[in-house]
C-alpha cells in the first residue's frame, strides 16, 4: 500500500468510526522496514529481512474509552475492530477526563530535525555484512578475548501516520542504523561478558568498525579478574551509560501515570528540592538529528523542551494528555515515553572525576532488576572498577549496589562534561557521596 | 543495547495488552469435542492459504541452495480490560496475523516475515530468506502429510477469548474490590484482565504440517498501601492456559485481589535487608526464578553449541550437589509454560537437565539440535512470526527432596528468606541476580522482621553445590522470559530450599 493510502486509510478509519457511534476516535498506523544480520566466528549467522505495518486505535463513547490494534489492515478486520471497540466502550466507565487532545498545530519543520538518512536506505547487504565481519575480526584478533558472541548490523526504516477526530492529520518518517559486538573474556569458572553497541539515524555519525571493536575489547578485557570486595558504603562514580539507566528509572518516577497513581515516592513534590544544585534533568523532542526526536507524540501532541529538575528543584512530570488532566497541569508531549530524556552536562572530565575518589566503586555495568519506583529503591547486582586514591585498580565482580533514588540524587557530587545523543535517555558520568556495597 | 546478551524473567506485568473476534463457532465446536484437533484448514478456510500454496512457497524458499526451510503462519487475538480509581478505564483488542519464512543452511538462518498473506508477498518473502543460500537448488520439498500432537494440554471449556466483556468486568472488580477492602491504608489498586488465543500453523520441507490453538490467560492485581509517609506496592498475578474455570475453581480473583494488598501491607514495616554473604532459605512461592536463572538459561542448547554457556563441557559430569534433580516439561496440564508443539512443530517432551547432580541434558531447537548431533525435544520457541524459534524453557522444575520447610528455617541461625520476586537475569558466564521484593529475616531459626528490595547475586556452578535441603512443598512461578529481545510464556517451580552461603544485597 502506498504511503499516502496508509494517512488516507486512518482518516477513513477515524470518519468511520464517528458514524458507528464514536464521539472521538484516533488511529495510528506504522510501516516500516527491517534488516539485520549477525556474524559468528567470520560467518553470517543470521540473516532477517522483513517489511510489516500495524494498526492501533482508541476511541471514546461519551468519556468511555476502548483501545484495539491489528496487523492486519484488511477493511473487513479493521471496521470489525472499530464496532467491537464500540461495543466494549458503552461497557466499561465514564471518565471525565478521557478523551483525545485539543488539536494543536506541529510548527518545526520536520526536515529540520534530521530524522531521515537516504544513505541507509543505499546501503547494500553486502556491505553490511562486511562492518559486522570486520569488527569481530579485530575483537578476535586480540588474545585477550576468548569468544564471540557474535557481531550485528541493523537497518530500520519507517513511517508514523496519525490521524483523529479532532482535525489531527500527520505522519513523519525516520531511519536508524546500529552495530555492535558481543564478548567473553576470562578463565572459567571465571568468565566475563561485556560489549558495545552503537546506533544513529545518520549513517555518517554511525561508529566506526574500530572505535566499536576498541570500546567493546576495552569493555570485557578491563573485567578481567574481577573479584568481590568486602561489603561497606562507599562513593560510587556512574560510568556515563550507567547514568543513563538511572534516568530510565528516574523516568519512571516522574512519569505522570506514577504520579496519579501515587505509585512513585516523587508524586507531590513538584517545586520541591529533590536533587543537588548540579542535577537539571530536561526531555526535548526536538533535537535535530537525536535517536528521541520527533515531530509529535503518539496522540498528535507536538513534541517540546520540559526541565524536569532544575538545579535540584522538581519543575515537572512528563506527561501524556490523560494524567496532564489528572494533575490538572499542561501535556508535555510524551504519550510515547521519553523523547530524548537527559541529565545536563557539568564541569568535570570523567578522569577528575575519578580523581576525586579515595576509595569507592567505578560502576561500569549491573545485572539484575531491583528498582522499586513506589520508594524509590535500588538493589541491583553490579560490576566495575575499584578506585583508591584516584586511580582506577582491580575489577570487582559480582557484587551489589544498593540505594535509594530520593538520597542518591541529593548526593550526586559531582557532573561530568561527556554526555552524548546517541540514545534517547543519557547522561554523563557522575560521583554519588555514598551508596552500599555488598560484597563479602 | 548494552544488556543484549542478557536473559531476564520478568514478573508478568500488566501493561498494554489487548482482544478478540476469533472463529467461536469453530471453539465451541473443540469445546464439545465434535472435531478433531486443529489442522491447517483454519489459514485455508480464513485466509486462502491451501498446503499446495505452502508446498510451492516452501520449494522457492529453497531455490538458492537452503537445506531446509519452514513456513509459521500464526493468528493471535489478545484481549485485556483493566480496573484503576474504582473504574472500568479501558479495554483492548489485540489481532496479530502473518506468516515467518525460514531456510536453514549448515549454522545459517535465512529469515523474513510478512503480515500479508498474498501468494505474491509471500514468494517474495521466501526468496528474501532464501537468499542466506547462494547457490542452486537441489532439494525437493516432501509432500505435506497434516500430523497431531498427542498431547492436549490446554484447557479449552470455557474459553474466555469467547467471552463476552461483562462477565471479565466483573471478574476484574471481583479482585479490584478484594484489593480495596482488604485494609483502610490500601490507597490504590489495580487490577486486569488479560486472555489470548494464538492459531499456529507450521510446514516444513520434511513434509511437516502440523497445527495448535493456544489459550493464554492472566490476572494481574496491584495494590499500593501507604502509612505515616511510607508507601509500598504488592503484586500477585495468576493463569495459564485455561478458561474461566481457573478463575472459579483454582484461584478466585478475590484471592487474586488479597495476596496483593497482603504483600503491599506487610511491605510498610519491612526494612532494608542486611548486605554481605549469609545463609539463604528460598521460600517455594516464587523462588522458581532461581531455577531459570541458575540453571534454565545455561542449558539452552544454543550457548551450549556456540561454547558460549558455562555449561557446554559438563555434559556427563558432577555440576551440583546429588540432591538436585531438575528437569523442564512443556507438557504439565494447563500451566502457562506448556504446549502440544513448539514453534518448530516437534511434539515437546519432559527433558532431564540435571539428575542426581549430574547434568544430562539440555533444551533443544531443530538447529541446536543437528548440530549437536541430538534429538529435539521440543523446546523451538518464539514470540511471534516476526521472530525465528531458539531454544527456550517451558516449565522449569526442582524435583522435591526430602526435607521439610520449618526444619529448613530452624537450621538458620541468622540469615535471609526470600519470598517475592521482581524478577531474575543472568548471563552465559553464569553470573546471575535475582531480585527479591519482599522477604523475612530469619533469627534463631524463626522468621522476623519482613524485608524489602533485596538483590541475591551468585554463580549458577557455586549455587548448585550449596543447595544444602530441599523439601517437598513446590510451588510455581509464572513468568515472562526474555531472551534475545523474544519474550516467552514460562513458569518455574521450586519447594523451599536452602542455600549455604549467597551474597544478599542490601544497606549498611
Amino acid at each position: 500500500m502506498k504511503n499516502d493510502n496508509l494517512l488516507k486509510l486512518a482518516e477513513d478509519l477515524v470518519a468511520f468510526g464517528r458514524k458507528k457511534g464514536a464521539t472521538q476516535i484516533e488511529v495510528s498506523i506504522g510501516q516500516g522496514s527491517e534488516f539485520s544480520l549477525d556474524v559468528r566466528e567470520g560467518e553470517v549467522e543470521r540473516l532477517v529481512e522483513a517489511g510489516s505495518k500495524g494498526l492501533s486505535l482508541r476511541l471514546f463513547v461519551e468519556g468511555k474509552m476502548a483501545r484495539a490494534s491489528s496487523s492486519d489492515l484488511s477493511k473487513e478486520t479493521l471496521e470489525k475492530l472499530v464496532e467491537n471497540a464500540i461495543e466494549r466502550a458503552k461497557l466499561s466507565s465514564a471518565d471525565l477526563l478521557a478523551g483525545l487532545p485539543e488539536k494543536e498545530v506541529i510548527s518545526v519543520d520536520i526536515e529540520k530535525l534530521k530524522m531521515w538518512d537516504p544513505a541507509i536506505l543505499e546501503l547494500l547487504p553486502e556491505n553490511k555484512i562486511a562492518v559486522a565481519k570486520e569488527i569481530e575480526k579485530i575483537c578476535l584478533a586480540d588474545k585477550r578475548v576468548k569468544k564471540s558472541y557474535g557481531s550485528s548490523y541493523g537497518t530500520y526504516t519507517g513511517e508514523t501516520f496519525l490521524a483523529n477526530s479532532n482535525g489531527f492529520s500527520g505522519s513523519y518518517k525516520r531511519t536508524s542504523c546500529s552495530s555492535g559486538v558481543y564478548l567473553q573474556s576470562g578463565e572459567e569458572p571465571n568468565l566475563f561478558d561485556e560489549g558495545w553497541n552503537d546506533s544513529s539515524r545518520i549513517l555518517s555519525e554511525l561508529e566506526s568498525p574500530e572505535e566499536i571493536a576498541k570500546k567493546a575489547i576495552h569493555r570485557v578485557t578491563r573485567l578481567i579478574g574481577g573479584k568481590k570486595v568486602d561489603t561497606q558504603n562507599v562513593p560510587v562514580v556512574f560510568e556515563a551509560p550507567m547514568t543513563a539507566s538511572l534516568l530510565a528509572f528516574l523516568f519512571n518516577c516522574i512519569n505522570g501515570n506514577s504520579i496519579y497513581l501515587k505509585q512513585s515516592f516523587l508524586a507531590g513534590k513538584i517545586g520541591e528540592k529533590i536533587g543537588s544544585d548540579l542535577v537539571t534533568v530536561t526531555d526535548d523532542g526536538l533535537i535535530p538529528g537525536a535517536a528521541g526526536t520527533k515531530p509529535f507524540d503518539g496522540e498528535g501532541v507536538p513534541t517540546r523542551k520540559t526541565v524536569v529538575i532544575e538545579n535540584g528543584v522538581l519543575k515537572n512530570y512528563l506527561m501524556d494528555t490523560y494524567a496532564s488532566k489528572k494533575l490538572s497541569m499542561k501535556s508535555t508531549g510524551n504519550s510515547s515515553g521519553t523523547n530524548n530524556f537527559y541529565l545536563s552536562p557539568g564541569k568535570s572530565t570523567p578522569e577528575e572525576i575519578i580523581k576525586s575518589v579515595d576509595k569507592g566503586l567505578f560502576l561500569t555495568g549491573t545485572i539484575g532488576f531491583g528498582l522499586v519506583p513506589t520508594t524509590g529503591d535500588i538493589s541491583r547486582g553490579a560490576y566495575g572498577l575499584w578506585i583508591e586514591k584516584g586511580e582506577l585498580t582491580y575489577p570487582v565482580a559480582e557484587i551489589t549496589f544498593s540505594g535509594n533514588l530520593g538520597q542518591l540524587l541529593k548526593g550526586i557530587e559531582m557532573v561530568g562534561n561527556d554526555v552524548k545523543f546517541k540514545d534517547s535517555i543519557t547522561g554523563p558520568t557522575i560521583k554519588v557521596a555514598e551508596m552500599t556495597v555488598g560484597g563479602k | 543495547m548494552l544488556d543484549m546478551n542478557r536473559r531476564d524473567f520478568l514478573r508478568k506485568s500488566g501493561s498494554g495488552l489487548a482482544a478478540g473476534i476469533a472463529s467461536a463457532m469453530w471453539f465451541d465446536l473443540i469445546a464439545q469435542g465434535k472435531i478433531p484437533p486443529p489442522t491447517a484448514s483454519f489459514f485455508e478456510e480464513r485466509f486462502g492459504v491451501s498446503p499446495e500454496d505452502m508446498k510451492k512457497i516452501l520449494q522457492i524458499a529453497l531455490s538458492k541452495g537452503g537445506e531446509f526451510s519452514e513456513l509459521f503462519f500464526e493468528y493471535r487475538v489478545l484481549n485485556s480490560v483493566r480496573m484503576e480509581e474504582d473504574i472500568i478505564k479501558d479495554s483492548s483488542e489485540n489481532i496479530s496475523l502473518g506468516v515467518g519464512i525460514r531456510v536453514l543452511k549448515g549454522a545459517q538462518t535465512g529469515y523474513g516475515y510478512t503480515d500479508d498473506l498474498s501468494f505474491e508477498k509471500m514468494k517474495q518473502t521466501a526468496l528474501t530468506a532464501a537468499a542466506i543460500a547462494s547457490g542452486m537448488s537441489k532439494l525437493s520439498v516432501a509432500n505435506l502429510t497434516q500430523k497431531s500432537s498427542n498431547l492436549q494440554v490446554y484447557d479449552l471449556k470455557s474459553p474466555l477469548n469467547e467471552m463476552k466483556l461483562s462477565p471479565k468486568v466483573d471478574l476484574v472488580k471481583e479482585a479490584y474490590d478484594a484489593i480495596k477492602s482488604y485494609d483502610a491504608r490500601i490507597v490504590k489498586a489495580q487490577a486486569s484482565l488479560m486472555d489470548e488465543i494464538q492459531y499456529v500453523t507450521i510446514a516444513n520441507s520434511e513434509g511437516l504440517l502440523i497445527s495448535d490453538i493456544r489459550p493464554q490467560v492472566m490476572m494481574v492485581a496491584s495494590a499500593t498501601a501507604e502509612d505515616k509517609g511510607v508507601r509500598n506496592t504488592g503484586y500477585k498475578t495468576a493463569g495459564g492456559r485455561y478458561g474461566l474455570g481457573f478463575y472459579q475453581n483454582i484461584m478466585t480473583p478475590k484471592e487474586v485481589g488479597k495476596r496483593a494488598a497482603q504483600d503491599a501491607i506487610t511491605l510498610l514495616s519491612a526494612v532494608d535487608p542486611p548486605a554481605g554473604e549469609q545463609p539463604v532459605v528460598l521460600s517455594s512461592y516464587q523462588s522458581g526464578v532461581m531455577i531459570h536463572e541458575a540453571v534454565g538459561h545455561p542449558l539452552e542448547a544454543d550457548g551450549n553449541r556456540k561454547k558460549t554457556s558455562i555449561m557446554w563441557d559438563k555434559l556427563g559430569k558432577q555440576v551440583a550437589n546429588p540432591i538436585v534433580t531438575i528437569y523442564d516439561d512443556p507438557t504439565i496440564s494447563d500451566y502457562r509454560g506448556s504446549f502440544n508443539i513448539d514453534d518448530e512443530g516437534t511434539i515437546p517432551q519432559k527433558t532431564m537437565l540435571i539428575d542426581k547432580g549430574k547434568l544430562v541434558g539440555y533444551m533443544q531447537d531443530r538447529l541446536s539440535a543437528k548440530l549437536m548431533g541430538m534429538d529435539m525435544n521440543g523446546h523451538g520457541r518464539r514470540q511471534t512470526y516476526r521472530n525465528n524459534p531458539i531454544p527456550r524453557m517451558a516449565n522449569t522444575v526442582l524435583a522435591p527432596g526430602d526435607a521439610n520447610s520449618e526444619d529448613i528455617i530452624k537450621s538458620v541461625t541468622k540469615g535471609f528468606y526470600a519470598e517475592t520476586y521482581q524478577g531474575g537475569q543472568v548471563s552465559d558466564t553464569g553470573k546471575f541476580t535475582f531480585s527479591v521484593n519482599m522477604g523475612y529475616l530469619i533469627e534463631d531459626g524463626r522468621l522476623t522482621r519482613p524485608i524489602k528490595n533485596a538483590t541475591l547475586i551468585g554463580t549458577n556452578v557455586q549455587i548448585l553445590n550449596e543447595v544444602e535441603m530441599i523439601a517437598n512443598d513446590t510451588q510455581f512461578f509464572l513468568g515472562s522470559c526474555g531472551k534475545d529481545g523474544q519474550s516467552a510464556a514460562v513458569t518455574a517451580g521450586t519447594p523451599t530450599l536452602k542455600i549455604r552461603q549467597m551474597t544478599v544485597g542490601g544497606r549498611q
